[in-house]
């Protein structure tokens, strides 16, 4: 064991730690951020030309502002919104901070993919609706968000497991984590053991939430 | 007079298809009466959907008036067309249910917005299922049923909220013969039995014979011609609705076989091609030994079909007349005396000489 992990070994707290720090950051970003995508993808929708709430103006505005913030490389926003981060949390360093830029980092990419599960979704079904007396809230809730539900799941999957990418990309600016321990530990000191059991516990993640969505997504399928 | 339940007044509607204006409806009027099936005919493109999605409003109108049960829907307020809307039925050509709920649960579905309990809903929702026989399968998701079964769920979806008013966008026109038959016969029931009025779109004239009292046809937004089903049948005034006529009857692609055979078109002086249509009593008289008999003329029946509409049965026939060409034509001036429509089929062209 010392032999194969030479570094590791005396680490096992802090990997403790790191893996707690990157669940941290993945679980509350993907709240918040999943809930500021989901509503900017359901506006989207709705607001689209021939959508049940059709606004040009609201749909091209959203429709920019996501553009705009997924053409921003993550690594310069998380430069770019430090000043924000700080008035927002007080501090640039650490996994709180982090969640601001992860936020604005991943929910204009889930919005976008929101809108592809639910542009997905037969026109004919809403107009059903619409036609039998529903209003734009009951179709959003009762035909949208139940009829693309396992689609949802699946792309919620794909955000999920970027966003756990994003979160070591993070560790770059001090954030904590399985990729600050990654990089200013087993790259900056040459421990390759270091970093290489922090691969293994993200790709553990990342197969743990792919496999939990598609039982879901399927289960949920008829 | 009987009351209008459907009063559609100079309907317009205009899309924008980038610069480009287009009249999709041109003004229309459609006025239906409580209890009637009326039947829209008309090629895809012809604005029917579109007409039909003024009735509730799911189109809004360029221009015009839409009166439904007596309300002017186009004064409404959201909720109180929501509310409209729930009076007014709709089943669609490729049927749009939902496929997260089960067959019970996509009927349950327009009930959600009535003050029953789930309790009640569930119970509604069956017993809707057990008017269109599929009460046995309630807990089924759509894409285990067969597309006639998804159109009578759909049929139970669209009756959950008692409507007066039921809409058929081209509901038969994914179907195959047989069942497209027993739906027409479903609705059919539903019209007697719970007086619901229906309008039915489609481009099958053969459906509208099944079901419809009244029909119009529709052509590049406009009606070009309206009627009780047996006056459209026997004295269809525009080409085009001839020709859905000739397709429902059987007739059309009967004279283009004929007229194609060889056989039939070198024929000598003493023997001509006619097209025949019997109307009303004119069915009932042994017209064709007539001719043996009074004018030596023998006609050799080369297709014949009978239609029973409501009151009227209509024959087609083509046949071959075989005689003395002055004795052909007054047995032709007898045939159109006695109220038949004579047609005669010609190699190259087909003259018409109306009865």
């Amino acid at each position: 064991m010392a032999s194969w992990l030479p570094n590791v070994i005396h680490m096992q707290s802090e990997f403790v730690q790191a893996t707690w720090q990157t669940i941290y950051m993945t679980l509350i970003s993907s709240l918040v951020a999943g809930v500021f995508g989901l509503a900017t993808g359901i506006f989207l929708i709705v607001s689209q030309p021939g959508g049940i709430l059709e606004d040009s103006f609201l749909y091209g505005l959203l429709d920019k502002v996501v553009n705009i913030l997924r053409s921003i490389p993550f690594i310069i926003l998380l430069a770019v919104i430090a000043p924000f981060t700080r008035y927002l949390v007080g501090t640039t360093i650490g996994t709180t901070a982090a969640l601001v830029p992860l936020i604005i980092g991943i929910f204009p990419f889930y919005a976008r993919q929101i809108q592809n599960a639910l542009t997905e979704i037969d026109p004919g079904v809403v107009e059903a609706a619409e036609a039998s007396g529903s209003s734009p809230t009951e179709i959003i809730f009762r035909v949208y968000l139940r009829e693309g539900l396992p689609d949802i799941i699946r792309v919620s999957v794909v955000t999920i497991i970027s966003l756990i990418g994003l979160t070591t990309m993070a560790g770059a600016i001090g954030s904590g984590g399985l990729g600050d321990i990654a990089i200013s530990i087993g790259y900056a000191r040459f421990e390759n053991d270091v970093t290489i059991v922090a691969m293994i516990i993200i790709l553990v993640m990342v197969f743990i939430v792919q496999f939990v969505g598609d039982w879901l997504a399927k289960r949920l399928e008829h | 007079m009987t009351e209008n339940i459907i009063d559609l007044n100079q309907i317009n509607v205009e899309f924008k298809d980038g610069e480009k204006q287009v009249k999709a409806v041109t003004d229309v009027d459609l006025q239906v009466e409580k209890g009637d099936i009326y039947g829209i005919v008309g090629y895809s493109g012809a604005g029917k959907s579109t007409l039909v999605r003024v009735i509730n409003l799911l189109q809004k109108p360029t221009s015009g008036k839409v009166k439904v049960n007596d309300q002017d829907l186009l004064a409404l307020k959201p909720e109180a067309l929501r509310q409209a809307r729930t009076k007014i039925g709709m089943i669609f050509q490729h049927f749009n249910l939902m496929k997260s709920r089960t067959i019970l649960g996509n009927v349950e579905y327009p009930l959600f917005k009535t003050k029953l309990s789930k309790d009640e809903r569930l119970k509604k929702a069956t017993e809707l299922l057990r008017l269109v026989g599929l009460d046995q399968r309630k807990n089924d998701y759509p894409r285990q049923l067969s597309g006639g079964q998804k159109q009578r769920v759909a049929i139970a979806r669209a009756l959950a909220n008692d409507p007066d008013i039921l809409i058929s966008d081209e509901a038969t026109s994914a179907l195959d013969p047989k069942t497209t038959l027993s739906i027409l016969n479903l609705l059919k029931q539903l019209n007697q039995k719970l007086g619901l009025t229906i309008v039915l779109i489609t481009h099958e004239m053969q459906a509208v014979k099944e079901i419809c009292n009244h029909v119009a046809v529709m052509q590049k937004g406009e009606v070009v011609e309206r009627g009780t089903i047996e006056s459209i049948f026997s004295t269809p005034k525009k080409l085009l609705t001839q020709e859905f006529i000739n397709i429902a009857t059987n007739v059309g692609p009967a004279v283009q076989k004929v007229t194609e055979n060889p056989k039939f078109q070198h024929l000598s002086p003493d023997q001509q091609l006619v097209q025949l249509n019997f109307i009303g009593k004119s069915t009932e008289e042994p017209i064709i030994s007539t001719l043996a008999k009074q004018f030596n003329v023998d006609g050799n029946i080369l297709f014949a079909n009978v239609e029973q509409l409501h009151s009227e049965t209509l024959g087609f026939m083509i046949l071959v007349l075989a005689g003395k060409p002055t004795d052909i034509t007054e047995a032709i001036s007898f045939l159109k005396v006695n109220q038949v429509r004579v047609k005669l089929l010609n190699q190259a062209t087909e003259s018409e000489v109306t009865g």
